[in-house]
């Protein structure tokens, strides 16, 4: 068991270790902002994700015990993680006049959020706009 | 320590008549009569000790480094003053209760007017002359309130300010004097330093020392060239001046005089300084009286030119001339008292003091004209008044005096002074009371209510019987006092009688009421003569010195602080970098003991991440984002170097201190112009560079040598009693909360007030010419939601978890990483988080403790927790912690220290909140006046609704 546990954690690391590293180079390699968005969000997703399950992991080779704080971590992250890119790509979108254009329509109503600048409807009390 | 209450009964009672005015005036003057009543009573209980030749003392050690105790002492002199102070304090609070308007805050009067007695009978009780000198200025801080109370008006408040300056300024002297003294005598006590005499006499400090203390003595007292500010203080009630200028603050310059006459006293200097002064002011004063038409400006000058007087008195080195200066306090204080409330009696009931529009009111209000014709006798010098008795003694002392060999100068002047004060008297009863009245007043004025002149004639009984029998009634008490004065040199016997005979000083008087007769006659050809003399106003001459000396002040400190950040850092650096060269030139140096550790490829690598991140930032500096990354760039390689050197605790609160900082400089960043300042020349940049440089090899250098050496510290200490004495493992948090737990309370204060001045700063960002500067910011395009979905969603998402990591995070500091600062850091990113994502209204709405509310409890809790262990007989902050058992947790550890931690966090909690909302707050306000994006630029789609410009109506961050 031990061992197979021990090869669990090794391929975790490295699985872990490449998304980053993909990540990473795509960051550096891609031609554009848009695109190039995409490599930050998978290492922190698939690439965080995996070595912190290896740590999990190699918590209970060692003391016997699955160690719980990744989960933690892993909550924290897939909760900022999504929310950073929505936040970059929105500020990409407004300060860039030439990707305006280029945007699809929204097939709704409202325009895009990001630059139809609006009233908006006030929060009823203890609930999520709608 | 019975002594020592009769100075504090009248200071805390000071507290009573504010708490009263709910009540009737009545009450109010009654709850401050009765902390006088009472010091009066328990120095009336000492009296007979006194009076049988003993002294009576009591101590208290309060600094003894400095010399500095809490010691009374009460002598004859003492009680003398104190029975002045207090009695007439009594008589004064009596007849405010009548002058004083409906409108006058009446409470507060009697506040002022106790702390000013407490302080004046601190003077003449201590025994210690630092401690005399902190009463000293106490009664300058009191008066100033006193003099100021009717500050709507701006005479008042100039007057206040014109006093403070010049007796707090002597005050200054006279410390500086008292020190000098002390060194000279080599004792602070009293009692020892006017035992020592021959020996301060005789040391090289008593000329300073002498100069210095005469200059508090002359500006307290008003003496010539100091005496502009007492008409001044004219502008204080008329019970104020009363008190004030006839037996209180002004005597306190004459008590000092007196008290240290056996020191100080006996020596040339002496009699040319202090004699020639007070017969300087006694002419000067008597002459500008006479010309007055303000009632209390001619009673304010007449006090000093009998200030004068008496200063004149003392300045002599003789017995006699003591008893008479002594003898003379006392009748001044009764005469004077009298006329001032009797003046003020005057112009309560015809609204004017202008002396050339009254006359004729002794018809309409005979009982204060008696009163005030026996008390304005007594100033002239009229036989069979207390006044005449000690000016004839006065005249007997000048003519005994001999100037450079002269033995008719000082006789001369003296009666000259005394012609003078004949004039103004008789100018002062006559004009207000007799010949014919001057204005027809719409209400006739008439007798006041017995409230207002009760006190004026209590004060007029001594006034006529120790005319009449000086020697039975004043005799004892003028003996013990001026004993008291002399000391050990002993006195001539002291005989108080109304007949002397044809006595020299008889001749001088009556010449001096011929004079006087004659003067008066022909008053209309001397002051014609006078206005077309130089008179220097004094008032113009303070305040362009003033302003002379705030312009002055300006220059230098304009001249200082440039408001050059660069020139202050460089000049900071460079001291810091010669202090240190000095330091290490001029001592010899070994290399340090300890090996030197192999460096690893991790610590390497982020030291070069290190040096490249520092060296970006010194070339990138005009990019101001840039530098931010890089900035938490050498923020997060310090907080992974702390890891490293295991300080898991250090480096969370760097990590959470980097993040805080980030946000408030991205915020502050938003409200930056977008343009950087003007790159400085080469030159600059060398020299600046080679400052930095400098600097950081010298830092590095002392590190060095500073690790690789062995030496004893205090954190092994620390280390070893962390478990056994604070009861937590964490060290760092036991340091924190308990080892040096004072510290952290005083940080967390600095940080309240940090705060707080933030608020106050940022407050008025809002409104004004600052809103309107923040409107005319553009922000450049503004996203259409400003507050968007998914944003919102997750930081109310996380709000919770992050707010249960915080607790977590606090209740383990005491013995893993974490602690109180750390939490509170956490607690309040997550609560920032919310202002930022939802907009500011929206979570100033929501958030039920306010960050000041907050920034409160957090320094109550901190030193509550401290104060608690006072209540086991412990020192403020003693840490205390058991071990329980609780049915479910199992072991729990609960010390005091995490209490204090609690006001730690919501202290740490409060201060970043507010700061941050604040900015974003400000921030806001500056977004909306932004402009949308031009609709040109918008996709192509089905056109909107309406057009939905209306992010000025009520909705999401909008400003109250």
């Amino acid at each position: 068991m031990p061992a197979a546990l021990e090869i669990a954690v090794t391929v975790l690391i490295l699985a872990g270790a490449f998304f980053m590293f993909v990540g990473s180079y795509g960051l550096a390699k891609l031609p554009d902002m848009m695109r190039r968005l995409h490599g930050p969000t998978k290492a922190t997703t698939l690439g965080v994700g995996a070595i912190l399950v290896a740590s999990m992991l190699d918590a209970l080779l060692v003391t016997g015990d699955l160690s719980m704080h990744e989960l933690l971590i892993a909550v924290f992250l897939f909760l900022t993680a999504p929310v950073t890119a929505n936040m970059i790509a929105k500020a990409y979108i407004l300060r860039n006049r030439a990707e305006r254009a280029a945007l699809p329509p929204t097939g709704r109503p409202a325009g895009w959020a990001t630059l139809v600048r609006g009233e908006v409807p006030p929060v009823p009390e203890g609930s999520i706009r709608p | 320590m019975t002594l020592a209450l009769i100075a504090l009964i009248p200071l805390l009672g000071a507290c009573l008549p504010p708490l009263t005015t709910r009540s009737s005036r009545t009450v109010t003057a009654w709850a401050a009569a009765a902390p006088t009543l009472l010091a009066l009573l328990i120095l009336a209980a000492q009296a007979p000790a006194v009076f049988g030749g003993e002294v009576v003392r009591t101590s208290a050690e309060w600094v003894p480094r400095i010399g500095l105790s809490f010691s009374f002492m009460l002598d004859g002199l003492g009680l003398f003053f104190a029975g002045l102070i207090l009695g007439i304090g009594l008589l004064i609070i009596a007849y405010a209760r009548h002058y004083l308007g409906r409108r006058d805050p009446i409470g507060r009067f009697y506040a002022y007017l106790l702390l000013f007695q407490g302080a004046m009978v601190g003077i003449v009780l201590s025994d210690n002359i630092l401690l005399l000198v902190v009463f000293w200025e106490l009664t300058s801080l009191s008066s100033f309130l006193l003099i100021g109370y009717w500050n709507h008006l701006p005479e008042g408040r100039q007057g206040a300010r014109m006093a403070l300056v010049v007796t707090g300024g002597g005050g200054l002297a006279l410390l500086a004097g008292m020190l000098l003294l002390g060194q000279a005598a080599g004792s602070h006590e009293l009692s020892e330093i006017l035992a020592r005499g021959e020996e301060v006499r005789a040391s090289p400090l008593y000329m300073p020392a002498l100069l210095l203390v005469l200059l508090g003595a002359f500006t307290k007292s008003a003496q010539f060239p100091f005496h502009f500010w007492l008409p001044h203080a004219m502008a204080a009630p008329t019970p104020v001046s009363a008190y004030l200028h006839s037996a209180t603050m002004v005597k306190a310059g004459v008590f000092l005089l007196a008290r240290l006459w056996p020191a100080l006293a006996g020596t040339d200097a002496w009699f040319v300084l202090v004699s020639l002064t007070g017969l300087a002011t006694m002419l000067v004063g008597a002459w500008i009286a006479l010309f007055k038409d303000d009632l209390k400006a001619i009673l304010a000058y007449s006090t000093v030119s009998h200030l004068g007087m008496m200063t004149m008195l003392l300045g002599f080195n003789t017995g006699i001339a003591v008893i008479a200066a002594v003898f003379h306090i006392l009748n001044h204080a009764t005469f004077k008292a009298a006329l001032f409330m009797s003046a003020g009696i005057v112009d309560h009931e015809t609204h004017t003091r202008d002396i050339r529009k009254l006359g004729g009111l002794y018809w309409l209000m005979p009982v204060t004209g008696t009163l005030a014709l026996i008390a304005g006798a007594s100033m002239a010098g009229v036989p069979l008044l207390n006044g005449f008795l000690s000016k004839e003694m006065m005249l007997d002392a000048a003519a005994e005096a001999t100037l450079a060999g002269n033995g008719w100068v000082v006789a001369t002047l003296a009666t000259l002074a005394a012609l003078l004060s004949v004039a103004y008297s008789a100018r002062f009863v006559f004009g207000t009371f007799f010949g014919r009245p001057r204005t027809a007043f719409e209400h006739p004025p008439h007798e006041p209510p017995p409230g207002l002149w009760l006190p004026v004639a209590v004060l007029v009984v001594p006034v006529v019987a120790i005319g009449l029998l000086p020697g039975p009634l004043a005799g004892p008490i003028v003996e013990m006092t001026a004993a008291a004065v002399a000391g050990p040199a002993g006195l001539p016997p002291v005989k108080l009688t109304l007949w002397h005979g044809i006595t020299p000083a008889l001749v001088m008087s009556v010449a001096a009421f011929a004079g006087a007769a004659l003067l008066l006659l022909l008053i209309h050809h001397v002051e014609r003569a006078r206005l077309r003399l130089w008179r220097p106003e004094a008032k113009a001459m303070f305040d362009a010195t003033v302003a002379a000396a705030v312009a002055g002040a300006r220059r230098l400190s304009g001249g200082l602080h440039t408001g050059s950040l660069p020139r202050d850092l460089g000049v900071i650096v460079l001291a810091i970098l010669a202090v240190g060269l000095a330091g290490f030139l001029g001592a010899t140096h070994a290399p340090g003991a300890r090996e030197v550790q192999p460096t690893g490829i991790p610590a390497l690598a982020a030291w070069v991440i290190l040096v490249a991140a520092c060296a970006g930032l010194a070339v990138a500096h005009r990019n101001r984002l840039l530098t931010l990354i890089l900035t938490s760039v050498v923020g997060l390689i310090v907080s992974l170097a702390f890891l490293q050197f295991s300080a898991p605790d250090l480096a969370m609160t760097q990590i959470s201190v980097e993040v805080v900082t980030t946000i408030l400089l991205l915020l502050a960043l938003n409200l930056l112009p977008k343009t950087t300042p003007a790159e400085p020349g080469t030159a600059r940049k060398l020299r600046d560079g080679a400052i930095a440089a400098a600097a950081g090899l010298g830092a590095a250098a002392l590190a060095f040598a500073a690790m690789t050496r062995d030496f004893e510290t205090i954190s092994t200490y620390h280390i070893e009693q962390s478990k056994p004495g604070g009861g937590g493992t964490n060290v760092v948090n036991v340091i924190l909360v308990d080892f040096r737990g004072f510290d952290t309370f005083g940080e967390i204060i600095v940080l309240g007030i940090a705060a707080l001045a933030i608020h106050a700063l940022l407050a008025t960002a809002l409104r004004g010419a600052a809103a309107r500067r923040l409107d005319a910011m553009r922000m450049g395009e503004v996203s259409g939601d400003a507050h968007p979905l998914m944003l919102v969603v997750a930081t109310r998402v996380l709000l919770p978890l992050a707010l249960t990591l915080a607790a977590y995070i606090f209740l383990r500091g005491h013995n893993q990483p974490g602690g109180g600062f750390i939490a509170g850091l956490i607690a309040a990113i997550a609560l920032i988080m919310q202002y930022m994502a939802s907009g500011h209204a929206w979570a100033a709405a929501r958030a039920r403790l306010q960050p000041l509310t907050m920034i409160g409890a957090g320094v109550l809790i901190a030193g509550l927790t401290g104060m608690g262990s006072w209540a086991f007989g412990r020192p403020f902050l003693t840490s205390t912690f058991g071990y329980f058992h609780l049915p479910i947790a199992g072991e729990v550890e609960l010390a005091s220290a995490m209490a204090f931690d609690l006001g730690v966090f919501l202290t740490v909690v409060g201060a970043v909140v507010l700061a941050l909302s604040h900015i974003a707050r400000v921030e806001q306000r500056a977004e909306r006046s932004g402009h949308a994006p031009e609709d040109a630029a918008l996709p192509p789609g089905p056109p909107t609704a309406a057009p939905r410009i209306g992010l000025r109506t009520p909705a999401y961050g909008r400003e109250d």
